[in-house]
């Protein structure tokens, strides 16, 4: 066997296993999604399947399941926004603070991102019952930024870090502005950082639900999570079927876009790590 | 390399690119197809183009027996709705998610005009109205309020009702008689139980009596410590946790885990029991009729083999809680407290058509509404095998179902001592290794000590 090969069965052989661990989950919710309840509850059935579309019908007709989905990505769509309006700026402004203070005021937005909502919540009630936003898709809009932006910021503040000066010094020397070298110059070259905060901050909506359960509580305003265990789980009967298919539909796209961007995505993450 | 080579290369593998076009297009095809297949959906209520004068905010559990709620939501409020001129809005949530949800509507100062949750919230009592004109109304209707009800929502010390029960649902022990019968067994008292489990779990078939922080848990949990002697508090309200009986108990059921559960009771959730018998393993659990229902509706192959028996005899007798004590509270800050208080009252009287509706899960907390003799009658009616299992429901009502804090009531220490669950932790870490019996009782019963101080201290024990 050449180096070559013996290299590239050494990578099967490690990857492989990965591949079947991470993998094994999704394939076994798409199996489930496609099965008939009773069968899923059956012992005597485990091993049985007789694919049905009944689950999916379930969830686009008996359930808002669209509606949910139309919430979560319009909540997730203006956090994004708002988060990058305000991280871009903040680590752009953090970067070129070196020493004690520009570390602490690093740590300090970070920590923030630490605090658990479970904390939280009582207080953010209150604020949001002053604001009149009790049961409206904008609570969520409105406090979501508190978790998305210090990481946001945290993140571009080491990617902006990784930006050579000289580039910058550059556009500034060929008369563009502080703006316009940031637009121009900075913004391009920072790009993987930028998708990074996009995906991430669109997961962490998509995923979050204390915030979602404690100040949505209306079956029209639900976003996803906190729709398929309100409605999907009646009592002790979990509709397995239903819920499998109520989280592999959104896991697709989220997939794919991870997976069309995976390479600037690590860019993003390491960005900021080896100056 | 030419482009020539390139392609040749790739042919019959999966570019990433191919990847993703394959997935989204699969996606997309699943997509359409769900939304083609047959639906017979009615929606939830609205009364479109509405005008009628009133509003009624209600939240509260899923049920679980969902033939509960359609009947509420699409029968009762609807009726009641039409009939008050009233435009009412039923939210359900999963039933895990009421006491955090309580917490932000307290802490906002704001939220629905009804609040329902499956144990009394005595610790709320100041946030509460005094719920005792609607007691009085709906006794004018169908008689005195169950002595049950009355203990888990009155302060005899305040005078307060700080909550209205509607329902309660007796906690009978579900077993598989088959599974027993193999081992030549059945669960009369605790002793049998603990004599079968090491056979049963043989067999795999474990018992299935949780020791985690959830509500099943500790409904078994503190029952089962009444059954062997040892009380929370006494009668007048002052804890009496840490006795010798407490901690046999606490030695028992340790032994119990050990010879016949399996470790994943530490990690339940108040569906996990359920789905433990659902899925052929259990042979027995605590639980409500949920727990039969399911598996008749599901057609399991093992459903005509459940049985439910009252909770099994321990030293000190046969001593049984409720499983779920249905309790609304209307806040001081509802927008809505006529509204909501007549309707409370309407559902109260209405008894019998949610008892009924709830497939003998619910029964009523004004036994009035639906007498006893009546609630028999019906259960020996149901048609699922062994026939006449239900009978038994109303025997465990009357005799050997009790209030959270019996022989005392129900009051904010007891909330709070329920709301942390304490006592789940307390048979835990003995179970698991962790401390010893007579330490876990001694150290619960340290925290308890301070819970009810403090609440003495407010005035409200």
């Amino acid at each position: 066997m050449t180096g070559a090969r013996r290299h590239k069965a050494f990578s099967y052989a490690v990857t492989i296993p990965f591949v079947i661990l991470l993998g094994f989950p999704f394939f076994w919710m798409a199996v489930t999604s496609f099965k008939p309840e009773a069968q899923v509850y059956d012992p005597t059935k485990v091993w049985t399947f007789q694919p049905t579309l009944a689950n999916y019908g379930f969830l686009f007709h008996q359930t808002d399941y669209l509606r949910w989905l139309r919430n979560s990505c319009f909540v997730g769509l203006m956090v994004v926004l708002i988060t990058l309006a305000v991280a871009l700026p903040a680590g752009y402004a953090l970067a070129p603070l070196s020493g004690r203070v520009g570390r602490t005021m690093g740590v300090g937005i970070f920590l923030t991102y630490l605090v658990p909502p479970t904390l939280l919540f009582l207080p953010l009630s209150r604020v949001i019952s002053k604001l009149n936003l009790e049961d409206r898709l904008w609570a969520l809009i409105l406090v979501y930024p508190s978790f998305t932006i210090p990481f946001a910021v945290w993140l571009l503040m080491g990617f902006f870090k990784s930006v050579p000066q000289e580039l910058e010094d550059a556009a500034l020397m060929d008369g563009c502005s502080r703006f316009g070298a940031l637009v121009r110059v900075v913004l391009p070259v920072s790009l993987p950082g930028i998708l990074t905060v996009v995906i991430f901050t669109f997961s962490l909506v998509i995923n979050e639900f204390v915030y979602a359960i404690t100040f949505i509580s209306s079956a029209t305003n639900r976003t996803v999570t906190v729709g398929v265990p309100t409605d999907l789980i009646r009592g002790d009967l979990f509709n397995w079927p239903g819920i499998m298919a109520a989280i592999l539909i959104p896991s697709i796209p989220l997939a794919l876009v991870y997976n069309a961007f995976l390479n600037r995505f690590i860019t993003g993450f390491t960005g900021g790590a080896f100056r | 390399m030419s482009d020539t080579d390139n392609d040749a290369g790739s042919e019959g593998r999966l570019t990433r690119r191919d990847l993703l076009r394959k997935a989204g297009a699969g996606a997309v095809a699943v997509g359409v197809a769900g939304t083609g297949a047959p639906y017979a959906f009615a929606g939830p209520l609205r009364f479109k183009g509405r005008d009628l004068k009133g509003d009624l905010s209600i939240i509260q559990w899923v049920h679980f027996v969902p033939a509960y709620d359609d009947w509420f939501d699409n029968t009762w409020v609807k009726q009641w709705g039409q009939a008050n001129d009233v435009q009412v809005n039923v939210e359900h949530i999963n039933n895990t998610l009421l006491d955090t949800r309580a917490a932000a509507e307290v802490a906002g100062q704001s939220g629905h005009d009804l609040f329902m949750n499956l144990h009394p919230m005595a610790a709320y009592e100041d946030q509460v109205i005094n719920h005792a004109s609607i007691v009085h109304e709906i006794e004018a209707k169908v008689g005195k309020i169950g002595a049950l009800a009355k203990a888990s929502t009155y302060n005899p010390k305040t005078k307060k009702y700080f909550a209205l029960s509607d329902n309660y649902v007796p906690d009978p022990v579900v077993w598989r008689h088959d599974l027993w019968n193999d081992v030549g067994e059945s669960p009369a008292t605790w002793a049998h139980v603990a004599k079968a489990a090491p056979k049963l779990k043989a067999n795999g078939h474990p018992i299935g009596i949780g020791q985690s922080q959830e509500v099943d848990s500790n409904m078994a949990l503190i029952a089962f410590l009444m059954c062997f002697g040892g009380f929370i508090q006494d009668q007048h309200n002052r804890p009496t946790l840490y006795t010798k009986k407490t901690v046999e108990a606490v030695k028992f059921m340790t032994n119990l885990y050990k010879t016949g559960e399996e470790a994943a009771i530490f990690g339940w959730n108040p569906a996990s029991n359920n789905n433990y018998l659902y899925s052929g393993t259990a042979s027995l659990i605590l639980n409500a009729i949920s727990a039969t229902r399911t598996p008749e509706a599901q057609h399991l192959p093992f459903a005509d083999n459940l049985w439910i028996w009252p909770i099994p005899a321990g030293p000190h007798g046969r001593l049984g809680l409720e499983h779920v004590m249905s309790c609304y509270l209307i806040w001081k800050f509802a927008k809505n407290k006529e509204n909501a208080e007549k309707f409370l009252a309407d559902l109260c009287i209405a008894g019998r058509q949610a008892t009924d509706a709830s497939q003998l899960y619910n029964f009523p907390s004004f036994p009035g509404a639906y007498p006893f003799p009546q609630i028999r009658k019906a259960a020996a009616a149901d048609p699922h095998k062994p026939h006449g299992k239900y009978t038994i429901l109303t025997t465990i009502a009357e005799k050997y179902t009790h209030n959270i804090g019996y022989p005392g009531t129900t009051n904010a220490a007891i909330d709070e001592i329920f709301s942390k669950y304490l006592i789940p932790q307390m048979f835990a870490q003995v179970s698991q290794g962790k401390l010893s019996a007579h330490d876990s009782v001694r150290d619960t019963m340290s925290v308890i000590k301070d819970i009810y101080a403090k609440w003495r201290k407010r005035g409200k024990i």
